[in-house]
């Protein structure tokens, strides 16, 4: 076993040499060592559970910006709800409940991830700029019924028009910095 | 045994078990507690921030064969493709290859033509909307808010506003024609 090791070890230390000044950085940055699996298997889940919410669906979608049928029956026995137009901004409520729990805890223990770094991301900058974006976005989302998320896991559902959101998807993140030269500097994608 | 036998209780369980899993759509509340799961499952395990306008940047410069950028974040590249994944297997049960595309197949004319032309031209506006606003759905409505970030907040009403606006006039355009 002192054998196997040793060499791995030495392995690092000249890769580190090799590497000079970036060793200074967080591990992270190798990126050649992480491991795929695990982000397949998460990418894998949330395309399940985008999939079982219903935000695959173009009608649940459109029905989420233009709702039909909403209203609340008197019924003997007290009151009978019809909200099943809404149901995905309840899917995005109790997920983002979920979430802001979870990260206040997570944030709060001794133990924030796996590894015991911290979470390895940084706030959304300020920029009102971002709200023409957002607008251009919906203007989409409302068109195709989908996000980024939801176009791909769409294609996993069998739906082939979904290939052509994808497409399209994919030529407005091309084109984006194309049109918006000098951005750059502060993009950020999350 | 007879085949024609009705399922057991015991059978019956595992008939409704796999449609669960393997075919209908879940409670809002129950997808979104699995949403939620999903995304703090990725924070605690890999320490990363759920996001998909990320992992279409990635695939565009790894198409582009941008070095540069190559190297910045390739576990987003997984992540997408994993989603596809995870919607094949929520419709295992029922799975098939299929053009229609609910109520927009009316609005086409049942033409696939001019279906893929307008999921085309929407989706290029949600790629262009995404990267100008910072990130989409995911990135912004769900783990911005969460975290309390007001620009994301702001964007999230921003979609929505947008989408509710585009969807009436389309809609009630549609009643006119």
């Amino acid at each position: 076993m002192a054998l196997k090791k040793k060499p791995t070890k030495l392995k690092k230390t000249a890769r580190k040499l090799a590497m000079g000044k970036k060793t200074a950085l967080p591990v992270n940055n190798g990126n050649k060592g992480d491991k795929f699996l695990p982000y397949l298997g998460f990418g894998a889940l949330f395309g399940y559970f985008l999939s079982k919410a219903g935000a695959t669906d173009y009608d649940t979608v459109i029905n989420m910006f233009r709702p039909s049928d909403v209203h609340i029956d008197k019924t003997p026995g007290g009151f009978a709800f019809h909200l099943e137009s809404l149901r995905l901004y309840g899917v995005l409520g109790v997920a983002i409940a979920v979430i802001a729990l979870g990260l206040f805890l997570l944030e709060n223990s001794q133990k924030p991830t796996l590894s015991g770094k911290g979470l390895d991301w940084e706030p959304l900058k300020w920029d009102p700029d971002r709200i023409l974006g957002a607008f251009i976005f919906g203007t989409g989302w409302a068109l195709t019924g989908a996000c980024p998320g939801t176009s791909l896991a769409q294609i996993g559902e069998g739906k082939l028009v979904a290939i052509f959101t994808v497409i399209g998807i994919a030529a407005g993140v091309w084109a984006y910095p194309k049109w918006k030269s000098g951005s750059s500097d502060k993009e950020q994608v999350c | 045994m007879n085949p024609n036998a009705p399922p057991s209780s015991f059978q019956m369980f595992f008939i409704n078990l796999g449609h669960t899993l393997f075919s209908n759509t879940w409670p809002w509340w129950a997808a979104g507690l699995g949403i939620g799961l999903t995304a703090l499952g990725l924070a605690w395990f890999t320490g990363k921030r759920l996001g998909v306008t990320g992992g279409f940047v990635e695939a565009i410069s790894a198409a582009a064969q941008d070095s540069s950028a190559k190297s910045a974040s390739p576990w987003k590249l997984w992540f997408i493709i994993g989603i596809v994944l995870g919607g094949a297997l929520a419709n295992l049960g029922h799975w098939n290859w299929t053009w229609l595309y609910g109520r927009l197949d009316a609005i086409t004319y049942g033409s696939i033509f001019l279906k893929s032309l307008w999921l085309l031209v929407g989706g290029f506006l949600v790629g262009f909307g995404a990267r100008w606003a910072g990130g989409c759905v995911s990135g912004n409505s769900l783990m911005g808010i969460s975290t309390g970030n007001k620009m994301s907040m702001l964007v999230t009403v921003a979609f929505l506003a947008a989408g509710v606006l585009v969807t009436n006039i389309v809609y009630s355009m549609l009643r006119i024609l």
